[in-house]
């Protein structure tokens, strides 16, 4: 392995992050217009119902970022290649898929953090809203939690495109989104049919969720939730690692990886 | 001393399924020579590279750089190589400049910002430094890939078609390019094209595939001297049945496609009897056109299935 070439890919993650629009409206955009929409949303709902409901959603909203960023800053990095047919280019030179992959972890995670940390700062100016009212360890677990799951979507995105080509890159922006009403993101997962509850459970995030609004209330750490969810996302990030070298492997084999650029 | 061996191909196979891309095929290619593959659409030429640098598996055979087998080596292999194609760009969204730098730093080059400078200087691309790649000429995409598969000092350049889409007098400068990389650094390249006149001004040696073998293995002289047959076309003044009769007493294949040209089809080295036969036969040679066997035509008669032209005469 070599930093040099990981801080290669970082470099060109920055450069490409710097200069397209699309990055720009994807990422620091996006974020902030919806946590000012649903800042709203929430200022409103709480004028007219009680303001703990809205601030599920509110809280919902905010974390939801999190794994949006994560994935998309993951999967997304190898289709700007795709396009540029830039992609094989690299992996004719000494990188390896594992520092690639590695450099979009790190790139992934910075991303969220600045992301994240720009709309809380959003939410608690201009809607005093406080995430960090959770406690700075609470919600370290928690991001950690939402961020691993986010890398475990991104290799599965990553090896599916690998293994079939860009016609399947929707599942780029979209595949996240099936997460979003199975993980009880924006309510508390009582309110949901007991056979989705059970499916509920399978995923972190719902331990997240559950753990980060019950952290509205009282900012110890829920560990039980903490533990289960870190658990699931051992497994799950494990299955993902071995599904994305399984699918790299078949992609290279079957001649799809030199194929992606055509 | 017979030069070293840079790449070494041994009984190197693809398959998709039942469909056999690439089938046994085996060639070295030493230093400071090149090396041309050459084929129709769908002989293997661009799966054989895919393999040569990597990003496809062989289903068998072995990929030797410098004795090191690529898959087993992959990084000290790929360190020492480098791949210029018409097909791949690079990043479009970002400048040409920030594009070398990443490349020279995914290659560990040592101080890159000199290296891409004096590189860009050699290739013309000062200019160009600042610009997003993808405003680039196809021209300017060439230079700027060239120099993206010089950052390394690579000791083996694999290029795939790298003059495709470029107009002639770029693609006369760029040959010339190749030409004075390989006298200059010593490199061993893997050249693969269409243009048949490329490949006979820079190649060393042709490799022919077809559907996934090699069926002929010559210098581009050699090749060509497999095809037996030039044309020679004369157009004199005079009785044309006199030019008939002179030359059927030498020569089988003779036409007269009109009454004053004649068509002899022979060996080359038959030629010069052809014309003093028909100089004899009491007509005024007013034109002489000779048309020799190019590497096209070998090309030809590999396209169309005829494989007897791989075997040396």
């Amino acid at each position: 392995m070599s930093l040099e070439r990981i801080k290669a890919v970082l470099l060109q993650e920055l450069y490409i992050t710097a200069r397209s629009v699309e990055v720009i409206v994807d990422l620091p955009f996006w974020s902030v217009m919806t946590v000012v929409v649903f800042g709203f949303v929430t200022r409103f709902l709480s004028s007219v119902m009680n303001p703990t409901v809205a601030h599920y959603l509110y809280l919902g909203t905010l974390m939801w970022e999190i794994m949006r960023v994560a994935q998309y800053s993951m999967s997304l990095s190898v289709l700007w290649n795709v396009w540029s047919h830039n992609f094989s280019n690299m992996f004719i030179t000494p990188l390896s898929m594992f520092e690639y992959v590695l450099a979009q972890v790190i790139s992934g995670a910075v991303k969220a953090v600045v992301l994240f940390g720009l709309v809380a700062l959003v939410a608690a100016t201009l809607f005093d809203f406080n995430m960090f009212s959770m406690g700075l360890g609470n919600l370290t677990l928690l991001f950690l939690n939402l961020l691993f799951f986010a890398y475990s979507i991104g290799l599965l995105i990553l090896g599916i495109i690998f293994r079939l080509g860009t016609r399947i890159q929707a599942l780029a922006w979209g595949l996240v989104l099936i997460f979003q009403p199975l993980t009880a993101a924006y309510y508390p997962l009582s309110v949901m049919p007991p056979v989705l509850q059970s499916v509920a459970r399978l995923f972190p995030p719902t331990y997240v969720f559950e753990a980060a609004r019950a952290g509205l209330e009282d900012p110890s750490i829920r560990w039980t939730d903490i533990g289960i969810a870190t658990a699931e996302n051992v497994v799950y990030f494990g299955l993902a690692v071995w599904f994305f070298n399984y699918m790299y492997r078949r992609s290279r084999q079957t001649g799809q990886f030199a194929r992606n650029e055509e | 001393m017979a030069a070293e061996i840079a790449l070494e191909v041994s009984n190197l196979t693809k398959l998709y399924g039942s469909f056999r891309a690439v089938g046994g095929i085996s060639f070295c290619v030493p230093k400071g020579k090149i090396v041309g593959l050459l084929g129709p659409n769908g002989a293997g030429k661009t799966t054989t590279i895919q393999m040569l640098v990597g990003i496809t598996l062989p289903d068998g055979g072995e990929i030797r750089y410098f004795g090191q087998d690529l898959h087993r080596h992959r990084e000290a292999c790929l360190q020492r190589i480098n791949f210029s194609s018409s097909y791949n760009n690079l990043q479009g969204r970002i400048t040409v400049w920030e594009n070398l730098i990443v490349f020279a730093r995914l290659y560990r080059v040592a101080q890159p910002e000199q290296k891409i400078q004096n590189l860009g200087r050699y290739f013309g691309i000062d200019e160009l430094m600042g610009q997003r790649f993808l405003t680039l000429s196809a021209g300017q995409r060439t230079r700027v890939n060239l120099t993206k598969a010089l950052l390394n000092d690579p000791e083996v350049l694999l290029m795939d078609e790298p003059t495709a889409s470029l107009d002639p007098d770029i693609a006369d400068r760029t040959l010339s390019l190749i030409e004075s990389l390989r006298e200059s650094r010593d490199l061993a390249i893997v050249y693969t094209s269409h243009q048949m006149d490329e490949v006979t001004r820079i190649c060393d040696e042709v490799i022919f595939l077809d559907r996934g073998r090699i069926v002929a293995q010559d210098t581009p002289a050699g090749l060509t001297a497999r095809i037996a047959n030039s044309r020679l076309r004369v157009m004199f003044e005079g009785q044309p049945q006199l030019v008939v009769s002179a030359l059927h007493l030498h020569f089988a294949n003779v036409e007269l496609p009109t009454h004053n040209v004649v068509l002899v089809t022979t060996e080359a080295q038959r030629i010069p009897q052809a014309i003093f036969d028909i100089g004899n036969s009491g007509v005024r040679i007013t034109d002489i056109d000779i048309k020799k066997p190019t590497l096209e035509d070998v090309f030809l008669h590999i396209a169309r299935g005829d494989h007897r032209v791989g075997d040396p005469r």
